[in-house]
């Protein structure tokens, strides 16, 4: 390592920072309750009606995990009140997240792909992420986030009230159901890349500038 | 039939926007008994969940004020083959002796803090006002199914026990499997609100809950009581069960079911 790049140099506002480990308890929170839910009633349907019988986009059962098995590990009781406590969190959590990183213009100097990050010539860090990774983090933030929002709140037995447009807009709250799932899946393939790039580009220092703000930025 | 508890909608809305003033605070501290009675759950959890709880019924009530009506579906998205899901025949003596009968004998019970206590039987039920609604029957587990229910306006039922006296805040609907689930007035007013007999155009099957099960559209299906023995107006659900307002919420889950 070279002695310009051990410079620690600022690579995480305070708003990143605060609101991303926020975002790590609320968003672990949320898949493991969500999964004891979806245990609980282990199967999927597209359109407006789906119940045990109809036919089914998914079933547990055919991968060898009956329903019965399911439902002795799902507790949707435990699942209901958690998820819904931790949706507060992070809606709430990603609407600061949001309206800070604006008001820093955040989104614009790291993320919104305009050049790659010059090469760090002598060890010289640029605080911009890659275009790849720019545009991935946009695409969490921007569209699978409120996807997750909507298709949720599209389920929630009060919007067939507040709002019955937007379970039509999704083609029924059982299709919703299947999307919020999918989106799911989607997170965690996300968050078991991100974590791996973490462990890959140097662990411990990317943690330690997720807490401090300040590391040295990794070597290629 | 008296007016005395039809739904006066322009009053409750502007309840509501006054209550939306104060909301922040509410959450927190829960001061206001009117408004609170409509914003936030009978009682209250602690901690985050609780917390959390309270959000989500005042969000959505607030989001709810004008009292808007659940989505009434088309004929043909009905379910024919209407699912049926936990208790489909009560052991309850008294329910088999009404069942063995075709519920000739079976009264319902109007009671509590209501002007003129009564019962009605079924026939009598069915010669009243009725409502027809096609409307999605959402299990909190995550199925759901629609289905056209046919049956007597809470409000009516009430109306012929001489309407809610005024320091009654809760009706508490009681059915033979043991249930009970307390409800407050922004649900009872509610247009959509019905003991239904009816189900897809025939009598309501034992397995939904034969010979009455309450909709409360906007609620989760727990909230739907099925196999209805009375109902009873409180001032206070502190006596009945646990003391959370309903069977459900005994056991941990929410009052308010609109999540």
């Amino acid at each position: 390592m070279s002695e310009a790049a051990a410079q620690p140099v600022r690579r995480h506002g305070l708003n990143v920072r605060i609101c991303h480990w926020i975002n790590v308890i609320a968003v672990g929170y949320l898949l493991v309750s969500g999964v004891h839910i979806f245990l609980d009633f282990p199967e999927l349907y597209w359109g407006k009606v789906g119940f045990r019988g109809h036919p089914a986009a998914f079933r547990l059962a055919d991968w060898g995990i009956s329903w019965e098995q399911a439902g002795a590990w799902g507790d949707r009781r435990w699942g209901r009140n958690y998820h819904f406590t931790f949706a507060w969190v992070f809606v709430l959590n990603g609407l600061v997240y949001v309206a800070w990183s604006l008001a820093r213009r955040h989104f614009r100097r790291r993320m919104l792909p305009g050049r790659d990050p010059a090469p760090a010539v002598g060890g010289a860090p640029t605080p911009r992420y890659r275009t790849a990774q720019g545009i991935s983090y946009l695409t969490m933030i921007f569209v699978v986030t409120p996807l997750m929002f909507l298709t949720g709140i599209a389920q929630m037995p009060a919007f067939t009230a507040i709002a019955p447009w937007l379970i039509d807009l999704f083609g029924g709250r059982q299709t919703a159901r299947t999307i919020h799932v999918i989106l799911t899946a989607i997170f965690v393939l996300f968050a078991l890349v991100h974590v791996g790039q973490v462990i890959a580009t140097g662990f411990l220092r990317n943690v330690r500038s997720m807490i401090t703000g300040r590391a040295p930025l990794p070597q290629e | 039939m008296s007016n005395e508890s039809s739904p006066k909608l322009i009053t409750s809305r502007r309840r509501f926007l006054m209550g939306a003033a104060g909301l922040s605070g509410l959450i927190v501290t829960g001061c206001d008994a009117e408004t609170a009675s409509s914003l936030l759950p009978p009682t209250r959890r602690g901690g985050l969940v609780g917390l959390a709880d309270r959000l989500t019924m005042a969000s959505q009530r607030l989001l709810m004020a004008n009292q808007p009506l659940a989505q009434e579906h088309d004929p043909r998205d009905i379910t024919r083959d209407f699912p049926t899901w936990g208790e489909t025949n009560p052991e309850d003596e008294e329910y088999q002796r009404l069942l063995a009968g075709g519920f000739e004998e079976w009264r319902l019970e109007v009671g509590g803090l209501v002007n003129t206590p009564t019962t009605l039987s079924l026939s009598q039920l069915k010669g009243m006002k009725r409502r027809t609604q096609i409307t999605s029957h959402i299990c909190e587990q995550g199925w759901s199914a629609i289905g056209e229910w046919t049956g007597t306006p809470l409000t009516e039922v009430l109306a012929v026990a001489g309407g809610l006296q005024p320091e009654a805040r809760y009706v508490v609907v009681t059915a033979f499997d043991g249930w009970y689930e307390g409800f407050d007035r922004f649900d009872v007013e509610h247009p959509q609100t019905i003991l239904a007999y009816g189900l897809n155009g025939r009598d309501l099957p034992r397995g939904n809950g034969a010979p009455v099960r309450l909709r409360v559209e906007r609620h989760c299906g727990y909230k739907h009581l099925k196999f209805v023995k009375s109902i009873e107006a409180v001032a206070s659900m502190e006596h009945i069960g646990r003391g959370t307002g309903g069977i459900n919420s005994d056991w941990g889950f929410h009052w308010y079911a609109g999540a």
